[in-house]
């Protein structure tokens, strides 16, 4: 079993949150490392008012990255995200101011208030990891992770992500109501916005490099990869899913069960790793029939997984 | 990938085939042909994928087929109309699609086809298709199971050769029972109705009356008549005696049981010879000429060699007999000749004429048998079974006209003759020759073989054999036909050498050998001794390591699961037992996490680690898997 130091920091990270500040957001904790140790980007599908910006907030602290964020509004520009060249009157050039997406850890706040042409920037930025701003080339800084937020139920002037854009977050979760217990001690105890100023960094730039490439050497074996890729292959022909699962999807739940299997402290990969983030992981990307548009996908991708064998030997 | 459809279509031939060949023979004329039309019809239709033949269609026309046969049906009648029924109901459908339910209907029929041909026949043959039947069914069966699920369920090759193996495996797993229970099981020697109700058309050479004038020409069959396991007897064909005829009204030659008593000298060493007879309905036992004693019981002997079973005849059985082979037999007492010499009341005056000529020329039975033989000899008289003399005066137109016949007419008017000119003689009937078999040692004599000869009593000599036939000038031809020593002859041999010893083993196990083996076992029991047990049980004990040794071997191929499916089972079943967490679509950490029990995931660590790592388990893992499955029982 790998009981490597980065794996163990890991680990810390997630507890310390998740039992210092963030009590009941487990699961999006948990998505969220996973996220940031596959270097993807994450979708935080929910009501305003339960924690979205305070997890993102508390996640880029605790890691001691750089955070920005971004307010999404339908005047918002590309240039808002990606930063702009201002004319230097002194020196008599034009410098580069860089936008809050140059940062680590970017919030991108009710994303579906932006215009689809902003949207589209900010997603290719998120793809290509750099900005192309005049002509310049700028990296964005590694790692960087997009935490984006939508509301759901606020369809009146909002934007919807498209299908395409969709798959390029690597997860997309809710939050959800906490627990009724958590919930009172939440009341009782006001919110942690402001404790989040005080977290004190538990992992560095360079250890979340390195617990990637003992991420990307998890093993993943043949049995598991068939698992992998029957679920794939379930989706496209099922009666309800019009578009099933993408081959990117197919090396996403890969990656996230690999990352899932790290922080269980597995060198390996089991096929629970890929159940416990197949729903996250997939249900965003499937494309529903038209008439079917109205079924909860995550259930449908519990359906699909109950229907197929766990390699068990 | 293979369509699990086309397959089973060919194996539900194949079975329809063990049904029906082995009962084809003894079917008339209609079920035959409809049992040919149906498999060409089904096998037309398969191929061209399409079925015109509607199941309602079939089934309209089952019902007029059983009220014909229901009628027939009767007391006397009672096999024929049900095999033929159960024979069309097959034909019928083989002709049809081959759904799973008429598949499994074929089946049913051809087993009870099978077992029907057993009523006229227990030939090892028998053994062979139940045997195919047993392998193809089991095979069938689990593969349209599949069928069952999807109809156009294909599998690859290397799924294919799985279930095949697993298919095998049912029946083999049922032959240690079928040994097992084959000395145990009560069991008929007979085919039971074939047997008790003989065909009319069987034509036999032997018979108890020897009449050669009813039939202008005559058939044979080759059908076996018995096997006699001896040494072979020199270069001569051998004699084998059946009965004696010794009354002759001038047109047929009779017996009549009240003989005068004979002592026969035993000079040379008897020959020993087991007999194996064929059941039949004629008493007479046979044996090499001349028998002296046959150990059986219930068993007549006459004192002219004519040995008969007393009661019921037709068991297959076996006996021991010696028999003086030297074809003259001095006797000790003088002979009651007058009972040799008698003669019909009236006999043909050229006969008459025939035998003056010679007792004039020639005194004593020597010269007057050298007489007669020459007489034949030099007559031109030719050994014939076509356009043989009929009649009343059949002998008299032999002798002097037609010139020719078979042995009976040859034997028969010799022996008249023999008499006619005073010499005391009597017509022996059997068999003559047969093949040898090298392979199990024994003669076997066929039906065709049939013979009768004459056996004449020569004062100061003894009995003395006499063979007329031999006297025909094409004898040679007709009785010298050597064999060649063929490739076709030894496989054929061989296969009548496995027949016999099926007859042996098999057919004549009956319930005296039950008991005989159960007291075996008995006294076996009373005298124990240890050393000698273990001494004995040194061989049983090798059997059972190379039968274990042969299970790791195949343990390891895929024919068993893997041990880590195996402890898996285990572990699973554990589990449920006890935390009464069921893995339904639970991958192994949701178990572990669903029990909440430290050897739980413990084991569930050491396991997924090897199995999700694609090795397999160390022994050093499987025994400390093994060491937390008892934990976790106890």
């Amino acid at each position: 079993m790998s009981r490597t130091p980065q794996r163990h920091v890991f680990t810390n990270v997630f507890e310390t949150l998740s039992r210092d500040y963030l009590q009941g957001k487990e699961e999006v904790l948990r998505l969220s490392v996973i996220a940031l140790l596959v270097g993807g980007h994450i979708l935080v599908e929910d009501l305003p008012g339960l924690g979205k910006t305070t997890v993102a907030l508390a996640l880029a602290a605790v890691t001691g990255l750089s955070f920005g964020r971004v307010q999404c509004t339908s005047d918002l520009l590309p240039s808002d995200i990606t930063g702009l060249s201002i004319f230097n009157r002194e020196e008599g050039h034009f410098s580069f101011q860089p936008g809050p997406i140059f940062n680590n850890i970017v919030l991108l706040d009710e994303v579906n208030r932006a215009m689809p042409r902003t949207q589209s920037a900010m997603l290719e930025a998120m793809e290509e990891r750099r900005v192309t701003i005049e002509g310049i080339t700028y990296p964005l800084p590694d790692p960087f992770m997009v935490i984006a937020t939508q509301n759901p139920s606020d369809q009146s002037g909002t934007f919807l992500l498209p299908e395409s854009q969709l798959d390029r977050f690597l997860i997309c979760t809710g939050i959800g109501y906490p627990a009724e217990h958590l919930e009172r001690e939440i009341i009782a105890g006001g919110g942690i916005r402001e404790r989040v100023g005080s977290i004190e960094a538990l992992v560095y730039s360079a250890e979340i490099l390195a617990a990637r490439d003992e991420v990307k050497a998890v093993y993943l074996s043949d049995k598991v990869l068939s698992y992998i890729h029957n679920l794939v292959l379930a989706t496209r022909s099922h009666d309800l899913i019009q578009n099933g699962l993408s081959t990117r999807a197919a090396i996403n739940i890969a990656q996230a069960a690999k990352a899932a299997a790290f922080l269980d402290g597995r060198d390996y990969v089991a096929p629970d790793d890929v159940k416990g983030i197949a729903v996250p992981v997939c249900a965003h990307r499937l494309v529903m029939r038209n008439d079917m548009a109205t079924v909860e996908r995550g259930g449908v991708i519990r359906t699909i997984i109950a229907g197929i064998a766990l390699p068990l030997a | 990938m293979v369509a699990i459809r086309s397959l089973t279509t060919i194996l539900t031939y194949a079975i329809g085939l063990c049904g029906m060949i082995p009962l084809f023979p003894w079917l008339t004329a209609m079920p035959r042909t409809i049992l040919l039309v149906g498999v060409i019809s089904g096998v037309w239709q398969d191929r061209s994928g399409r079925w015109p033949l509607r199941p309602w269609m079939q089934n309209v026309v089952i019902v007029p087929v059983f009220f014909f046969y229901a009628m027939q049906f009767s007391s006397a009648n009672p096999i024929q109309p049900v095999i033929s029924v159960l024979a069309i109901m097959l034909a019928v459908r083989l002709s049809g699609e081959k759904t799973v339910r008429y598949s499994l209907q074929i089946y049913v029929l051809s087993m009870f086809c099978l077992a029907s041909s057993s009523l006229f026949d227990l030939s090892p043959v028998f053994l062979l298709y139940l045997g195919v039947l047993l392998f193809v069914v089991s095979l069938a069966l689990v593969l349209l199971t599949f069928q069952k699920q999807d109809q156009a369920i294909a599998v690859t090759l290397p799924d294919l050769k799985k279930i095949l193996a697993f298919g095998l495996l049912m029946p083999l797993l049922s032959v240690p029972l079928l040994l097992f229970f084959f000395p145990i099981m009560p069991r008929t020697q007979l085919p039971l109705w074939h047997f008790l109700n003989p065909q009319t058309a069987t034509t036999s050479g032997y018979s108890d009356t020897v009449e050669p004038g009813n039939k202008s020409s005559i058939t044979v069959s080759g059908a076996l008549v018995f096997r006699a396991e001896m040494p072979q007897q020199g270069q001569s064909q051998p004699y084998w005696r059946g009965t004696v005829f010794n009354r002759t009204d001038g047109i047929k030659w009779t017996r009549i049981a009240q003989v005068p008593v004979e002592r026969p000298v035993i000079t040379i060493k008897p020959v020993s010879q087991v007999i194996y007879p064929e059941p039949t309905a004629i008493r007479t036992l046979i044996a090499l000429d001349r028998p002296t004693a046959i150990a059986l019981q219930r068993v007549k002997r006459s004192p002219d060699g004519v040995f008969e079973l007393i009661g019921s005849a037709g068991k297959r059985l076996s006996y021991t007999a010696d028999s003086l082979s030297s074809g003259v037999i001095a006797q000790r007492n003088q002979l009651d000749s007058q009972f040799y010499l008698q003669l019909p009341e009236r006999l043909p005056a050229r006969i008459k004429a025939l035998a003056e000529t010679i007792v004039r020329t020639a005194d004593d039975d020597r010269t007057r048998v050298k007489q007669l033989e020459n007489y034949f000899r030099n007559g031109g008289y030719r050994y014939s079974t076509k356009d043989l003399p009929t009649g009343d005066s059949a002998m008299e137109q032999f002798i002097f006209d037609k010139k020719q016949g078979h042995c009976e007419f040859f034997a028969s008017s010799f022996a008249l003759l023999l008499r006619a000119v005073g010499v005391p003689c009597r017509v022996v009937g059997g068999y003559l020759g047969g093949e040898y078999n090298q392979l199990g040692g024994y003669y076997l004599v066929t039906e065709d073989r049939a013979h009768v000869w004459v056996e004449a009593y020569i004062n100061g000599g003894g009995w003395t054999r006499i063979d007329p036939s031999s006297f025909a000038t094409n004898a040679g031809d007709v009785w010298k036909a050597p064999e060649v020593n063929t490739l076709k002859l030894n496989i054929r041999q061989a296969f009548d050498s496995f027949n016999h010893a099926w007859n042996r083993l098999v057919i004549t196990y009956d319930f005296e050998q039950q008991i005989k083996i159960a007291a075996d076992v008995g006294s076996r029991l009373q005298g124990i001794n240890a050393t000698k047990i273990l001494r004995s049980s040194v061989p049983y004990f090798a059997v059972m390591l190379l039968v274990a040794a042969l299970f790791f071997a195949v343990r390891r191929t895929s024919f068993f699961y893997p041990r880590e499916r195996r402890i898996l089972n285990r572990f699973l079943r554990t589990v449920e037992l006890k935390f009464g967490v069921s893995a339904g679509d639970k991958g192994l950490f949701e178990i572990a996490a669903a029990t909440d029990n430290e050897d739980v995931l413990e084991f569930v660590g050491i396991y997924a680690r090897a199995v999700y790592h694609d090795c397999s388990l160390t022994d050093n893992e499987y025994k400390c898997l093994q060491q937390i499955l008892q934990l976790l029982k106890g």
